[in-house]
């Protein structure tokens, strides 16, 4: 059942406007940004990984000595932050910037040029916090960064500025890109894609860009205040003035439940594209769908004290919170019914993304089932801080986020490089993951049932925890062993894959009518939009005859694409010219006008970055005048100003170039 | 019918007694289990986790034997036809929005009765507990009785003990997985939680709230006890320290003298030492060391009845009754001591309490200390001296 295009009788040469160092870091093309923001987060995701595998490597057996006290609660610190906010986020990211704009038949997001700043700013912030791994002296009051722990009277270095700060910075790059998004979405559908008729990612992508924009401004609040307590001596936090450190606690999960969400639903999203092409069958309930992605999001930002059973917030608000997290089960379990819905009856086909879509229907299952225990408050003060959390959530953002993500890198892979990652490879990824994943974190459950807190740095013999801890810890060594498979197959595929074709799953949405990889201007003339499933329509209309096709203002037309008819792999009939992947028309040829590539975002994101580590340098020199030895105060005050300066001219020139070049 | 009677009685006595070796077999291999709770509160808690257990579990078993079934029945053969679209089905969609709802309203109703029982005002006659959470030790007060104490807790079998949960610096949690949920002590607050001890034991407990360097080398023990041991224990406490500055205790004192409890493997702290750390001296003199106690920097941070008055670090006064030091994380043995007072940050990461050996690096200074430091024979002669405040 080999299903893909026939090979074509050249491999397509990549396109122009991808070669060179030069075209990378002035791109202002949305489908580079993606791939950037791809490889950037695969990167962070082999370095959360490693940081991981010393974790689990202290915590083998009772009394761990690979690493000290300190530096374990930089790991775990630093493992969840870069888990967080440089892979399962930028992931997200990759494929908003590749596919939305693909999805809704628009040939850049909004605001090219921002796009680029978002994705500059992400990597500085993010390369930022890990230089401080150099000096060791990285930040190690958890990614919650609880106060009054995280003040300078309880931690006086430089670790948790490094913290605050580079969050700041990526707090900028995520709301940059959640309102270019929101715009996106907004107004550049192509013709006739209603709302209730956008790819079902696209609609993840939109609800994300809410939340975003929603939770982002909380944290930078609450990052602020503390970075003004550090840096000028406010007393927002500081206890010894009387402070409620309770205050950072409803700050930080106001944000930081959304912020579950924005990690989940993005997964959600490219699950819901990979499961219908393999059932061969439309989403079930697609409205419901989209529903019950708002109704989470809204939910989503009424349960937050969930995480503070134990703070002691009195039982009528414990009792509140439980239930409004009750509540969000019920849209949660909705979707995963629905995905059963949409398999239920149809004809699988078992892709290395169908396994992984699979394999979030089946383990995020077990994630929101512990979830719900934790909802019922008195359960919950047995589990909260133990172990049986960590099981909890990793079920949720490894078994959840990272299997729905990998579905997508799996699925798009063939659309984003032209050719098709090994299947061989694929499936080997898949089913070493699958049993490592659930080695590492099933046993978690019963080490917190056991009574183990979680960031410990090590844990004393009998205490009944050797062997849970052993098994987790072996997992986690197969999960990496896994997670090579990937890496080769990466690296290997991107340039020997077999060419995949325009549409290599025969898939419904209009971005597999492109050419794999699509032109810089994505669509030659705007696709007409029908209803939900275009490709499919055209492919086999006596299939979807029964689909509501709500005619709104439609003119029944085809779908155009420049220089290629559809490609159809499974259904075969209307097989094109394999050619027309290799040669098609440029931009200027077709006369449309594209947005000038820039090195201005890149430079300002660089200034910001400067101007940071000035404040950083500041503490030292502060550090020094307080040891008595020689230091001045101009340098720092002089790096900032110059980073400062380099924002500003880098802004100012970017505001005064015209996007698209005069015509 | 009354022997039919009789015969289950005993079938249930039987099955008790069963039960109870379980679960006395499973303290063995898992010691702070939350699953075998020896208080009401506990044991509320546990009911509430059963109910969730076995109705997650069928949720769990219909999902995935859904999906299972799905993903044989359904795989794509040769020759399979191109499956109808459907799109939706109302009654169905409506039928799997309201049965996760009635699940959750059986879980929600329990549990919100739940949550008001155990969060009500503690009885009057309850036993008074103040607990102080410091970086990273745990501070004792029974306020009914006057005594202070550190990092081991006594509480009466069969009386509802009630804590009052502060903390001097950053957020700890407090936490004995056997006996009851744990409870975040918050700065310039003050939390409660009370519960009963059902039986006697030593319990392990923990900080739950990531509290800084050593977070994971906060623990506690807890030893529930009869209430006539307890009020022994009391008594003791409240005695001014056996040690009367007189005649010269042996060094390993520990095994001596006074009658300290015998304790299961899971409350014998295993931490390693810091390689490279030693005393030279094998014993000291206790007097001597009551001497020195009194002259050294020791008083500027603890207390010892009658001698000195520091609050700083751990109240001394009878710590040679103590089973653990240093935040349970080593055992109360003159060896462990000695290597504590000569270099406590080595032993324990970020301690508060400084280097005192002369000579010895203190790594959260990143000084050494100068001559002025203590010579491993005094050093020996404190640890004596510690060991015989019984």
């Amino acid at each position: 059942m080999a299903t893909t295009v026939a090979p074509p009788r050249h491999a397509p040469a990549p396109p122009k406007y991808e070669r060179g160092v030069w075209s990378w870091l002035a791109t202002v093309d949305h489908k580079k940004i993606g791939q950037l923001y791809l490889y950037s987060a695969l990167g962070f995701f082999l370095i959360g990984g490693i940081e991981a595998l010393i974790i689990r490597a202290q915590l083998y057996g009772p009394d761990g000595r690979l690493v000290s006290a300190e530096t374990y609660n930089m790991l775990f610190t630093m493992h969840g932050t870069t888990m967080i906010f440089m892979v399962v986020m930028p992931l997200s990211a990759a494929f908003f910037n590749y596919l939305v704009p693909l999805q809704v038949g628009a040939r850049d997001v909004a605001f090219p040029r921002l796009n680029a700043f978002s994705y500059w700013v992400f990597i500085s912030g993010s390369l930022f916090m890990n230089v401080s791994w150099f000096i060791h002296a990285a930040p190690n009051g958890g990614w919650f960064g609880y106060a009054p722990l995280t003040t300078r009277a309880y931690s006086p270095g430089v670790n948790i500025d490094f913290w605050l700060i580079g969050l700041q910075i990526l707090g900028v790059s995520s709301l940059a890109a959640g309102f270019n998004f929101i715009v996106t979405i907004v107004n550049m559908r192509a013709p006739g894609m209603h709302l209730m008729r956008m790819p079902i990612f696209t609609w993840a992508a939109f609800i994300t860009q809410f939340l975003i924009v929603l939770a982002f401004p909380i944290i930078t609040v609450a990052v602020t205040f503390l970075m003004l307590d550090r840096f000028f001596g406010t007393n927002f936090y500081t206890v010894a003035a009387g402070a409620d450190p309770l205050l950072w606690q409803h700050l930080f999960w106001l944000f930081g439940h959304p912020e579950v969400y924005i990690l989940i639903l993005p997964a959600f999203g490219l699950v819901s594209e990979v499961l219908p092409t393999f059932s061969r069958k439309p989403l079930f309930g697609y409205p419901v769908m989209v529903y019950s992605i708002i109704l989470i999001a809204f939910l989503g930002f009424g349960v937050w004290a969930h995480h503070m059973f134990a703070v002691g917030m009195g039982p009528i608000a414990d009792s509140i919170f439980s239930i409004t997290t009750m509540l969000i089960a019920i849209p949660t379990g909705v979707k995963i019914f629905n995905w059963l819905g949409t398999m239920w009856g149809g004809s699988l086909r078992f892709t290395t993304a169908m396994l992984f879509a699979i394999g979030l229907v089946g383990l995020f299952t077990i994630g929101g089932i512990s979830g719900i225990m934790h909802s019922s408050v008195p359960a919950d003060l047995q589990q909260t801080d133990s172990y049986f959390i960590v099981a909890h959530f990793h079920y949720v953002l490894f078994g959840g986020s990272m299997m729905g993500l990998f579905a997508g890198i799996y699925y798009y892979f063939p659309k984003i490089t032209g050719r098709m990652l090994s299947e061989e490879l694929g499936k080997a990824h898949f089913w070493i993951t699958f049993v490592g994943m659930n080695l590492t974190f099933f046993p978690m459950h019963f080490l917190g049932l056991h009574g183990m807190p979680r960031r410990i740095s090590s844990y004393n013999a009998n205490q009944g925890w050797d062997l849970d801890n052993h098994i987790a810890t072996i997992g986690a060594f197969i999960l990496a062993f896994g997670t090579l498979f990937f890496v080769v197959n990466m690296i290997r595929s991107r340039r020997s894959g077999a060419i995949a074709g325009n549409d290599p799953w025969g898939a419904p949405s209009i971005e597999w009518s492109l050419p794999s990889p699509p032109p810089d201007y994505n669509y030659a003339t705007l696709p007409q939009i029908t209803s939900r499933y275009p490709l499919w329509d055209r492919k086999a209309p006596h299939l979807t005859a029964e689909v509501p096709h709500s005619a709104r203002g439609d003119k029944q037309s085809t779908i155009r694409v420049a220089g290629s008819a559809v490609a159809t792999a499974e259904y075969g009939t209307d097989l094109q010219d394999d050619l027309a992947v290799v040669s098609f028309p440029s931009a200027h040829e077709l006369g449309i006008p594209m947005p000038t590539p820039t090195i201005k975002p890149l430079l300002a994101s660089l200034g910001l970055s400067v101007a940071f580590s000035g404040l950083i340098y500041r503490e030292k020199e502060l550090e020094l005048i307080a040891k008595m030895q020689p230091a001045t105060h101009h340098v720092s005050i002089a790096i900032m100003l110059l980073g400062g300066a380099i924002f500003v001219t880098a802004l100012y020139n970017w505001l005064l170039t015209p996007l698209e070049p005069e015509h | 019918m009354t022997s039919f009677h009789r015969s289950r009685q005993r079938l249930t006595l039987a099955l008790t007694a069963v039960s109870s070796l379980v679960i006395a077999a499973c303290d063995k291999i898992t010691p702070n289990s939350t699953l075998t709770p020896h208080s009401e509160f506990g044991r509320a808690i546990d009911g509430l986790w059963r109910e969730t257990l076995v109705l997650g579990t069928i949720v769990f078993v219909l999902v995935e034997l859904a999906l299972i079934f799905v993903i044989f029945r359904f795989r794509r053969r040769d020759g399979s036809a191109q499956p109808k679209h459907v799109h939706g089905n109302t009654t169905l969609e409506i039928t799997w929005t309201l049965i996760p709802a009635v699940i959750l309203a059986f879980i929600a109703v329990p549990t919100v009765r739940t949550i008001f029982e155990t969060q009500a005002k503690a009885k009057s006659s309850a036993l008074q507990v103040e607990v102080i959470g410091h970086q990273w030790w745990w501070e004792f007060r029974y306020p009914q009785y006057g005594v202070v104490t550190a990092n081991e807790l006594y509480l009466p079998v069969g009386r509802t003990a009630s804590f009052a949960l502060k903390t001097q610096d950053v957020l700890h949690s407090f936490w004995i997985p056997e006996l009851a949920g744990k409870r975040d002590l918050i700065t310039n607050r003050t939390n409660y939680l009370w519960f009963t001890p059902e039986s006697s034991y030593v319990w392990n407990g923990f900080c739950a709230e990531y509290c800084g360097d050593s977070h994971g080398y906060m623990h506690f023990r807890v030893f529930t006890v009869a209430p006539a041991q307890f009020d022994a224990w009391i008594a003791s406490q409240k005695s001014p320290p056996a040690f009367g500055g007189g005649g010269a205790g042996p060094a390993g004192g520990a095994e001596t003298a006074t009658a300290r409890p015998t304790l299961p493997l899971h409350a014998v702290p295993s931490t390693p030492t810091p390689a490279g750390l030693a005393v030279a001296t094998a014993s000291g003199d206790a007097a001597r060391g009551a001497d020195l106690y009194k002259r050294s920097m020791c008083i500027a941070c603890h207390a010892v009845q009658g001698v000195s008055a520091g609050n700083i670090g751990p109240n001394l006064t009878h710590v040679g009754s103590r089973t653990t030091i240093a935040g349970s994380i080593y055992p109360n043995d003159a060896h462990h001591l000695m290597l504590w007072i000569k270099n406590a940050p080595l032993m324990k990461p970020g301690s508060i309490m400084p280097a005192l050996g002369a000579g010895q690096f203190d790594r959260k200074t990143g000084m050494t200390v100068a001559a002025g430091g203590l010579t491993d024979q005094q050093i020996a002669d404190l640890a004596a001296y510690l060991l015989a405040l019984k």
